[in-house]
């Protein structure tokens, strides 16, 4: 039920990425997702590495072209970012419905991305802004586009002696919808059932890009490539819109689970995408018409 | 009954000094700032920590209990298991129905050969620190030979089906015969006829289980512990074999009781630990240790034939109720006993007949939840009740209207309740309290509401007998002292009776201290249960207060020159009219009794009305003390496309006969919207062949505080109760309401009724779906 470790706690990153060479260390940030697995035997780490006197990890920079998130931001830190909620709603969005308020005071964002469950909430958004992960061990860095991080269940491309310390995307262009939708068996403090992510880029009518990224109905976090191919490029219109959720449903591999069986959640992606859709769309023109 | 019927005297003119205001309860500063101390609280040198090893399966012959793993590791010091037992039969149940088939269906208190669900205690382990007991726990290799087990009430009746004990899998029966059932059938226009299915629920109290056990220098077993009943040392000292009077139960104040710390098997394993070691022990459950270590709500099928005729009168009813008690009969035969004479509802109907069984199965227990059967009653009949006006064409409030109890009328066992029913007034104020409808913006929103009426006793089954005991005291200072052996579980038990004593002897309610819940030094006051405390520890409590009262006043009189009655007692004085010089405090009153031999102190024992078992085949006869009446309604929004509920507006309506703190009235009403918008919407204990799928609180989905709307309490008074001051219950009554009148809302909203709770989200689309096809 519990177990004895070691614990490390570096006040520098270079500090805590040597520690992390060792094969027997993992990385500690809010510890909302690790302590649990822990406590339930599922994870027996030596020695947890803390990540939390590390400065400047933490960081919120929005400038006109990028947006960059320390990887220790808690889901609390997103909240109070009132920039972040203009340049990022999806992201904003999804913090608000993240967990309870105990778990966004603690839990971080590079940790939500890293624990690589299907269900991370703040992944899909991130997904739909075409997030870059950097990843850092002692022998250098790299940077990973988040739609290429995950490789299936709780598998991702982080090497054990890895560490997500930056999370970044590019400013959304103008006439840009972006949107997120976090469907739950509660509303406070619970594990997602479909988590959807759509962001909508229109100029002169036509889609010029769609993404849709879909959580907790595949073994991990996805995009809805093909729906997306079927938006972008084209004008909408409620047939094109119904297609596209029809094929986000059929991209989708959700099973059954305590929380909804998998026919459940492929409808509810259906329906979702389309109400998400419909809604981006139908602001966008009504934002071309403010502007007209 | 006739002249004076409680309404009539409802609307008295009664002035109180506190009573029923919304006051501050005295265990509020403590709880808020964390000063109080709960059983987990307390601690002991030498102090060993045990942990319950648990059957990882549901059915079997358990071969071998290897535990020599487990007594090698450094740091255990002992492990009980069944052949260490001073008594093999001994058994954590405590008798006290009729009807039941003993001793075969007794749970043993460890597993000696047959395990019957997944989760039975095999053996206890004690360590010198509670990881290594964990540990020890993990070292505990136990055989087993599988055994076909059955995990469905219905399969478990058929033939051939795998037999959970004795000869057959039924359990407990429960009849109720009264008029010709036959004959209202035929003279109904209609028959309705439907199934509602109610789901197991979990107790969830905030404080998992926790106790402390130690043998004091005298050689008495003391046990601190999270308890709704210190009584049980009695059964304790019987499975020890020691006299009654060699074990003391210590409560502190409870983290949430709702009828799962019933149960005392965890003090059992406490005290044998304690004397065998030596040492105080000290047992804490999980949460995953709660899930599993006590019994949950029966899950229950109900199907109700309903006859009407066409002008909306219930001509006829015929209940079938099927419960789920899981491998041990805990208390399924009195809450077989609750769902069977709640079954018709607040309803008058003159044909009715009852079945209402419990049948085991290998899945976990279930015994006593707030609500104790009647609750499921309550979710089909108010279900059934807006299926029925449906059927008739009627507005289901203006059918229900016809349909109603009455003041004075007898209910299904042919009782007549000696205080009021006002169904009448409770339905149309909550229902009036919805105000305008929500109108839904979006087009996949719809909107509903729904209503639902109840009848709920409180007090204990007459039969079983029932008594409580304090002692109030006027020191000389003035200030009172109540001592009570009440177990407060959170629901301001104690802080009522301090409130009472005040009421009486013309304090402030600061002015009092209990002194409360130790078995040895407090007067015994029974469980808190069967919302029985108020009525009967608060009678006690009065009744104590008002004798002292009775000679203060007396003595009083003597030294002013006038009658008793002409004497006041009022914020800590005593007083004649205006008149100054006939005027001293009340502590000085006390110190000339003091001095006069005038006891300023008083033991007093409220017994409630004892009544002779129901009839066995007609279920006629008195079952309760008396019912609360109420309703619940609510509005909902339904999204068609998803399923996702949200409940708007949840109001109840209660007639709780007097208010003592109308700020812990309120408590009950809105953790009752709470917990029976849980049972109908989102918690759900999900078993796969008896093993809980969904046993911690992130899979366990109780409503958050983002899922609640504001409750609206709304409190009547008709001061008809058998509880001091005309009071009814409001702890079990609370929730009775709630799931159907959120079934009802919903139904309004989709067009389309579920007839199996929770109505979860999935359950709300497929029925959306099987509608349009």
């Amino acid at each position: 039920m519990s177990c004895a470790y070691d614990l490390k706690v570096p006040i520098s990153l270079q500090n805590a990425l040597d520690l992390l060479s060792d094969a027997q260390s993992m990385p500690l940030a809010g510890g909302t997702n690790l302590l649990v697995e822990i406590r339930s035997g599922k994870e027996r780490p030596q020695r947890l590495v803390a990540l939390d006197r590390i400065e400047g990890l933490a960081g919120i920079d929005i400038n006109s072209e990028t947006i960059t998130i320390g990887a220790r931001a808690t889901v609390g830190d997103l909240l109070r970012s009132t920039e972040l909620a203009k340049a990022a709603p999806s992201l904003v969005k999804a913090a608000g419905v993240f967990a309870g308020q105990m778990v966004r005071n603690a839990g971080t964002i590079g940790g939500n991305i890293a624990c690589a469950s299907p269900a991370a909430d703040l992944v899909p958004p991130l997904m739909s802004l075409d997030a870059q992960v950097t990843l850092q061990s002692s022998s250098g860095s790299r940077v990973v586009a988040l739609d290429e991080y995950y490789q299936g269940y709780k598998q991702d491309v982080r090497r054990p002696d890895e560490l997500v310390t930056q999370i970044s995307m590019p400013r959304l262009p103008d006439q840009t919808h972006n949107r997120f939708y976090k469907l739950a068996r509660r509303r406070g403090d619970a594990i997602t059932v479909v988590g959807l992510a759509v962001t909508l880029t229109v100029s002169d009518g036509v889609c010029r890009k769609a993404r849709i990224a879909m959580g907790a109905v595949a073994p991990c976090v996805i995009r809805a490539r093909n729906a997306e191919a079927l938006l972008e490029g084209n004008v909408f219109d409620a047939a094109m819109i119904e297609t596209a959720a029809a094929q986000a449903a059929a991209e989708c591999a959700p099973i059954d689970d305590v929380r909804a069986s998998a026919q459940y959640r492929r409808h509810c992606v259906r329906k979702l995408t389309r109400r998400l859709v419909a809604e981006a769309w139908n602001d966008l023109e009504a934002k071309v018409e403010a502007d007209v | 009954m006739s002249a004076s019927t409680p309404q009539d005297t409802a609307t008295a003119n009664v002035e109180f000094n506190q009573l029923g205001k919304p006051l501050t309860r005295t265990d509020a500063a403590g709880k808020v700032f964390g000063t109080t101390p709960f059983a987990g609280d307390y601690a002991m040198p030498q102090m060993l920590h045990l942990q319950v090893v648990r059957s990882t399966v549901a059915s079997a012959k358990l071969l071998k209990l290897n535990t020599e793993k487990a007594r090698a590791l450094d740091g255990v010091v002992e492990i009980l298991t069944a052949d260490d037992l001073p008594n093999p039969s001994a058994t954590p149940h405590f008798h006290e129905a009729y009807g039941e088939k003993r001793p075969m269906t007794d749970p043993p208190l460890l597993v000696s050969d047959r395990i019957r669900f997944f989760g039975e205690p095999l053996a206890v382990i004690a360590a010198e620190t509670s990881e290594i007991a964990a540990q020890a726990c993990a070292l505990v290799e136990a055989e087993y030979e599988p055994v076909q087990g059955v995990y469905d009430p219905q399969e478990a009746l058929q033939p051939g089906a795998p037999i959970v004990h004795g000869e057959d899998n039924i359990m407990v029966e429960r009849k109720i015969r009264k008029g010709d059932v036959a004959a209202g059938f035929e003279d109904a226009d209609l028959i309705v006829e439907n199934t509602y299915r109610t789901p197991f629920q979990e107790h969830a109290f905030l404080e998992p289980e926790v106790g402390l056990a130690w043998v004091d220098e005298t050689g008495v077993i003391n046990i601190r512990t999270c308890a709704q009943d210190i009584e049980h040392f009695r059964m304790i000292a019987d499975v020890l074999d020691l006299p009654h009077n060699r074990v003391r139960i210590r409560g502190a104040f409870v983290g949430g009781g709702f009828g799962g710390k019933e149960e005392c098997a965890r003090e059992i394993y406490m005290a044998l630990m304690a004397l065998k070691t030596g040492r105080p022990v000290r047992l804490e459950y999980s949460r995953e240790d709660s899930f599993v270590g006590h019994g949950k709500r029966h899950p229950m099928i109900l199907r109700y034939k309903t006859g009407v005729t066409k002008d909306g009168k219930i001509s006829a009813l015929d209940v079938d109720i099927l419960a789920d008690s899981g491998a041990y009969l805990y208390l399924s035969a009195n809450v077989l006993l609750y769902a069977a004479v709640a079954a018709p509802g607040p309803y008058k109907v003159d044909n009715l007949k009852v079945c209402a069984r419990a049948v085991a199965t290998n899945n976990m227990y279930t015994s006593a939840f707030r609500g104790y059967g009647a609750m499921q009653a309550c979710a089909a009949y108010e279900q059934q009740m807006d299926e029925v006006a449906k059927a008739v064409g009627k507005d289901p409030i203006a059918f229900r209207q016809q349909n109603y109890l009455k003041t004075g009328d007898p209910i299904a066992t042919g009782f007549v309740p000696p205080g009021a029913i006002w169904t009448d007034q409770c339905v149309d104020r909550a229902w009036a309290a919805l105000g305008p409808r929500v109108e839904p913006v979006e087009p996949h929103i719809k909107t509903g509401r729904g209503v639902a009426a109840y009848q709920q006793s409180y007090g204990k089954v007459s039969f079983l007998g029932d008594t409580s005991e304090a002692w109030v005291g006027v020191e000389f200072d003035g200030s009172v002292v109540v001592r009570s052996g009440v177990a407060d579980i959170g629901g301001g038990q104690v802080s009522s009776l301090a409130q009472i004593a005040a009421e009486v002897l013309g304090v402030g309610l600061d002015d009092v201290t209990i002194y409360k819940t130790d078995s040895a030094l407090t007067p015994l006051a029974g469980r808190t249960a069967a919302t029985r405390t108020l009525s009967m520890t608060g009678n006690a409590t009065k009744k104590a207060s008002e004798a002292i009262r009775s000679r203060l006043l007396g003595r009083a009189a003597i030294e002013f020159g006038v009658k008793p009655s002409e004497v006041l007692l009022s914020k800590g004085r005593v007083l004649v009219g205006n008149a100054p010089e006939k005027s001293m405090r009340l502590g000085d009153l006390a110190r000339l009794c003091h001095i006069d031999g005038i006891q300023a102190s008083e033991l007093a024992m409220h017994c409630a009305t004892h009544a002779d078992l129901l009839d066995s085949e007609t279920g006629q006869g008195q079952a309760h003390p008396d019912y609360t009446y109420g309703a619940h309604a609510i509005e909902v929004s339904v999204d068609t496309e998803t399923g996702e509920v949200r409940i708007l507006k949840s109001i109840g309506a209660h007639d709780v006969g007097q208010c003592i703190n109308r700020a812990a009235v309120e408590d009950q009403i809105e953790g009752g919207a709470q917990n029976g918008q849980g049972y109908a919407l989102s918690e759900e204990m999900l078993y796969n062949e008896g093993k809980l799928m969904t046993p911690s609180l992130s899979e366990y989905l109780m409503p958050t505080s983002m899922d609640m709307t504001e409750v609206e309490s709304i409190i009547l008074e008709s001061r008809s109760g058998v509880g001091p001051f005309g009071a009814k219950g409001i702890g079990e009554p609370a929730i009775s309401a709630v799931a159907p009148a959120i079934a009802n809302a919903i139904t309004d909203a989709i067009g389309v009724r579920i007839f199996e709770l929770p109505l979860t989200p999935e359950r709300i689309v497929n029925a959306l779906m099987d509608q349009e096809s």
